[in-house]
């Protein structure tokens, strides 16, 4: 029955993702729990894999379950079990998320890596509620960046920009949907070449007025949808202030059929789309759990010439149409010139000959 | 009585510069096409295909721009001479050179300008030159070079106002360059013959056609 309720639960966890919240995942049976699991004293006691953060722990959908339903036989006098057991038990990611461990297990990467290599089952969160270049850092963790770019050169034009604005799993897994997404970056101050990184949830609020909340960094009038001249705004403010918005193509629905998707070697997979598709995007804000809430932006913001987006640029999707048609005129006018003074240089053909 | 002079107009580095830039421009504007309308032009198999087409073009007519730069100003020394036009040129040569082309050619009277290798241009085509070679074209290989290797150059491109300022200055340049070229085609056909002026970018000889009975007279003063 248990398993039952919990399969039901792990149906229903992208629903419940959204209205996580950190007093959701404190329900009783893990409050005793975390009691002891959530204080670095447990590290030295019996290892760091003891240890998990409370915050991000209450913002993932297992924390719903509670910690029951995954270390079944943990006793009522634990950890003061006589004798004692080897190892409390851990349910296997298999048991709730079959369809995907079948799926996973098929892929090039089954056999490489395990769920808990990639995904942290106390810190785990969605695909939307994680930024493209955290994801990228967890395959950094085994996959070298440098020898990626390296290796991606042999057949990506500028490897280097693809790897940075894209999580690698829009290329090396399937999804229903792309979407591009944006967040703010921030580098220090003085450091004119150094790297921009994610800004924090901390540095950004040191912007606003204490209690705000973050989005009001960018939807100025708190309708909950960013609008151009917003992004505009935050644009023109934030130019000469180290801090900009970086946009990458994530996927929306992920698959774990981890493999080299064939239509991906296609540069018109990505950059053919015309400027009908592809324009949906939104703004991630750091949140509490240590993830992102993303703010819709408003449609067609990534095609805006000059303030929308001023830092992405895709190639052959993302063409402005006020722009094709100021180009379209001045080839126009040029053509004009053969055409009008061809003509006028035809009917007038006998007054050259006269002379 | 008509007669036919030769003189030397366009010696052969500006020569092989015209060429490799006409090629290599026509290669741009047909690979720039593809790369920003590939939904509805397709001409080179793949996208990848008309990327690196478009990166090389892009590097040759960069250096045929350089052979250009180079001759005049080291080489010849008449960058400033044939280029830059004079107070004159500005004051009333521009006006009189469109006065030609757009009502005099009609009525059938004689170009106010006559090619010499000293002063090959006419004050419309020197301006128009200048502002091409000097500016345009800079800028346009400039832009493109920062799209070529965006990553490495980000700061760059962040200061000249972002990748998006970038790709829409080169596209409007490339597109002002696609309006001269139909422009500067049809003007070359303005000579005494349809292909009087096309001649002399291939053989260097350009022909100067005389009246005899002009000369006598001239003579006689």
């Amino acid at each position: 029955m248990i398993r039952i309720f919990t399969l039901l639960l792990a149906m229903a966890l992208p629903f419940l993702t959204v209205i996580t919240n950190a007093s959701a995942a404190t329900g009783p049976e893990n409050e005793r729990c975390l009691i002891c699991h959530t204080d670095k004293k447990i590290i030295k006691m019996g290892g760091k894999h003891l240890y998990l953060d409370s915050s991000l722990y209450a913002a993932t959908t297992h924390s719903y379950i509670g910690c029951k339903s995954c270390h079944t036989a943990i006793t009522a006098v634990h950890p003061n079990d006589n004798p004692k057991p080897p190892r409390p038990t851990r349910a296997t990611c298999r048991e709730c998320h079959a369809p995907i461990h079948a799926e996973y297990a098929k892929s090039l990467h089954g056999s490489k890596a395990t769920c808990t290599d990639c995904h942290n089952p106390h810190a785990v969160k969605t695909p939307l509620s994680i930024s493209g270049k955290d994801i990228n850092a967890m395959c950094a963790k085994c996959h070298n960046i440098k020898k990626l770019v390296k290796t991606h050169t042999r057949w990506l034009p500028q490897a280097d920009l693809h790897i940075d604005a894209l999580p690698c799993i829009t290329c090396h897994t399937g999804s229903k949907n792309y979407v591009i997404t944006m967040a703010i970056q921030t580098r220090k101050p003085g450091a004119p070449n150094g790297e921009f990184k994610l800004a924090t949830r901390d540095e950004l609020s040191r912007l606003l007025p204490e209690g705000s909340e973050l989005d009001r960094l960018i939807d100025r009038d708190n309708n909950g949808i960013i609008s151009l001249d917003d992004l505009r705004a935050f644009n023109s403010q934030v130019r000469n202030k180290e801090m900009r918005l970086w946009g990458m193509m994530t996927p929306e629905v992920v698959s774990h059929n981890y493999k080299i998707l064939d239509n991906r070697w296609d540069c018109s997979f990505c950059h053919a789309s015309g400027p009908g598709s592809m324009q949906t995007s939104y703004v991630a804000f750091p949140d509490k759990s240590g993830g992102y809430t993303r703010v819709a932006v408003e449609k067609g913001a990534v095609l805006d010439i000059l303030n929308g987006t001023p830092d992405f640029y895709m190639m052959g999707a993302t063409r402005s149409a006020i722009l094709n048609i100021i180009g379209a005129l001045i080839i126009a006018a040029g053509l004009m010139m053969p055409i009008g003074h061809g003509t006028f240089r035809l009917l007038t053909r006998k007054n050259r000959k006269k002379h | 009585m008509k007669k036919t002079e030769y003189i030397y107009l366009t010696p052969m580095p500006i020569r092989i510069w015209h060429w490799l830039n006409a090629f290599g421009f026509v290669t741009l504007a047909v690979t720039g096409l593809n790369i920003r309308f590939p939904d509805y032009v397709n001409l080179f198999g793949t996208y990848k295909t008309a990327i690196r087409l478009h990166n090389t073009a892009g590097f040759v007519v960069s250096a045929s721009y350089l052979l250009w730069f180079s001759y005049y100003l080291f080489v010849s020394k008449t960058l400033a001479k044939l280029y830059i036009p004079t107070m004159e040129d500005i004051r009333s040569g521009i006006f009189r050179q469109a006065w030609f082309y757009f009502f005099n050619y009609f009525m059938g009277r004689p170009n106010p300008h006559q090619s010499t290798p000293e002063d090959k241009f006419n004050p419309l085509q020197k301006t128009v030159y200048l502002v091409i070679m000097i500016f345009l074209l800079p800028m346009v290989i400039l832009s493109g070079f920062l799209l070529m290797y965006v990553t490495p150059l980000r700061d760059i491109i962040y200061y000249v106002g972002g990748i998006k300022t970038l790709v829409s200055a080169h596209f409007l340049i490339a597109c002002g360059f696609c309006s001269f070229l139909f422009v500067h085609i049809y003007l070359a056909t303005l000579g005494h013959t349809p292909f009087a002026h096309f001649k002399p970018m291939w053989h260097g000889w350009e022909e100067l056609e005389k009246h005899e009975d002009h000369e006598k007279k001239e003579d006689q003063h």
